[in-house]
């Protein structure tokens, strides 16, 4: 071949790649698409891969084996740093392994996934709060794929920005963007393999837990759907209540107030207990969540969600009983 | 480290790295533990310089307590067999007033930290505050009652999953264990060979 019909052939698989690339991009190029693409990506896609967890001055690696088949998740997360936290999953029981400690501690998850606990879909009324956007065609884990920004209107949501493989819709990598754009948490993929066929062994715990002390969270809260005079008028634009319950916390016979807040995208809990005066009041952050916790009257309020501090404080200090 | 990685990582961290650059940079990063801790603190001077006070650094406190409680005898941490269960408690009881410790040292220097100018006045001397596990525990769970909820909506902040994933791995409480049950795992867990054969001793144990 000479160099001339290796670049007619250059040009012609750059041509095909970009008809191709075009190809997709008018079939589906409404971002509710790719969110409808991303949901059904990760609840039917099995991958393997490193991801790298930014946030709070903290960059830590996990190492991510998870295998969809027949509907049902097996999966094995693995901590590059720290105790070397181990989770192995087996539809939905979870077993976190903290070898240091040579514990188990078991948990029932009801979700389809460790990382992505919930996505947004095309299904949420995003209103006035919101604009979706597909921003560019991007690479990430040496995969292409398409970037979506999903960007709040006022300080009291968080935006987002999703890196959507192509092939498979599957989110690469994701961030949380706070109001003045500073990116608050990135997940992202430093290398993935997706669809490959995955051994039974690497769904396995590395350790042999037989001598380790085993802990059982004790079974679901209880809950029970209940009409509420608690409410606030000064709840950020786009906030109403969506859920309403009473449940009882566990290790106490006390009960408390559930409130579940959300604009269609962002959520927030306010918990409404009898004062024990022995809360702690203020503001605390994990990562980007955050909560505020209040004393008013004889009842501790407390709101909590992935949104900015000013949001569960404007909630928890404005809420009252009508 | 050389100056010229030095330079990759500064605008790797104020986004103006290109992306083939930054790609292979990440790659490096998920084989290279101290790679990431420099990105980490690079990230952290970033947020400072632009006056973002907020909470850097609150992890590695975590990760600073967490490694004393590491440091205590190794005698006081092990299970050396098969243990009664009184024996095999006591070690978890501390391990979970330390953890709870951590805990409290994260939240105490995220209010003392944080950029939110409350209103009323707050409560910043946490440390004096009286049983402080169950406070903690009960923020614990409000974290995971507002995960579970939010997930039953079907959408929510990415991020949820693993806040809870941190609490989990903090907190082992004994509150939180079903005494009946463990012993059931405890007998029968000398015969579970695999995770498979847990799985599935921990699906029987859990049948009415």
């Amino acid at each position: 071949m000479t160099a001339l019909t290796r670049q007619i052939s250059a040009g012609s698989t750059l041509a095909v790649s970009l008809t191709l690339w075009a190809a997709i991009a008018a079939a589906d190029d409404e971002p509710s698409d790719w969110l409808n693409r991303m949901g059904a990506a990760v609840q039917s896609t099995s991958y393997e891969g490193t991801v790298i967890r930014i946030h709070d001055g903290v960059a830590e690696a996990l190492k991510i084996v998870h295998s969809v088949e027949d509907g049902v998740v097996r999966e094995k997360v693995v901590a590059q740093e720290g105790n070397g936290l181990e989770i192995i999953r087996n539809g939905n029981k979870v077993h976190n392994i903290l070898p240091d400690r040579r514990s188990v501690l078991v948990e029932e998850w009801d979700d389809h996934s460790t990382l992505f606990s919930t996505l947004p879909s095309s299904e949420i009324r995003f209103g006035n709060q919101y604009d979706v956007a597909i921003v560019r065609k991007d690479r990430v884990a040496g995969r292409e794929a398409l970037n979506l920004a999903i960007r709040q209107h006022d300080e009291y949501r968080y935006g987002h920005r999703i890196w959507l493989d192509i092939e498979t819709g599957f989110p690469l990598q994701t961030q949380l963007i706070g109001e003045d754009g500073s990116v608050i948490e990135q997940f992202k993929f430093a290398d993935i393999e997706i669809n490959q066929e995955i051994q039974a062994s690497a769904l396995t715990s590395s350790y042999s837990t037989d001598q380790f002390t085993w802990f059982t969270e004790s079974a679901g809260h209880l809950t029970t759907d209940i009409d509420t005079r608690w409410s606030s008028d000064q709840l950020p634009d786009g906030f109403r209540a969506v859920s309403t319950h009473e449940e009882k916390m566990q290790g106490s016979d006390e009960m408390m107030t559930h409130i579940l807040f959300s604009d269609g995208l962002a959520n927030v809990s306010v918990f409404i207990a009898a004062n024990s005066g022995k809360m702690i009041t203020g503001p605390a952050r994990v990562g980007g969540s955050n909560s505020y916790c209040v004393e008013y009257d004889e009842f501790e309020i407390t709101a909590i969600g992935e949104v900015p501090a000013i949001t569960v404080l404007q909630i928890a200090t404005t809420m009252q009983q009508r | 480290m050389n100056d010229a990685i030095r330079m990759q990582l500064s605008a790797f961290v104020d986004g103006e790295l290109p992306d083939n650059e930054a790609e292979m940079l990440l790659r490096r990063m998920s084989q290279d533990v101290e790679l990431r801790q420099e990105v980490a603190e690079y990230m952290a001077l970033s947020r400072v310089i632009r006056g973002e006070l907020g909470v850097a650094g609150a992890d590695r406190l975590y990760e600073r307590v967490a490694a004393a409680i590491d440091d205590r005898p190794a005698a006081d941490m092990e299970n050396d067999g098969h243990v009664a269960v009184s024996r095999s408690v006591k070690p978890l009881l501390g391990f979970a007033v330390a953890a709870s410790v951590a805990l409290l040292a994260i939240f105490g220097l995220q209010q003392s930290n944080s950029v939110v100018e409350p209103e009323q006045n707050v409560e910043t001397e946490v440390v004096a505050v009286p049983d402080i596990d169950a406070q903690l525990e009960q923020r614990r769970q409000f974290f995971r009652n507002h995960a579970k909820a939010s997930s039953q909506l079907g959408a929510s902040g990415l991020s949820s999953r693993l806040v809870t994933l941190r609490f989990s791995a903090a907190v082992g409480d004994e509150s939180e264990v079903d005494k009946d049950s463990k012993e059931d795992k405890e007998s029968q867990v000398d015969d579970a060979a695999s995770i498979d054969a847990i799985n599935n001793t921990d699906e029987a144990s859990s049948q009415p």
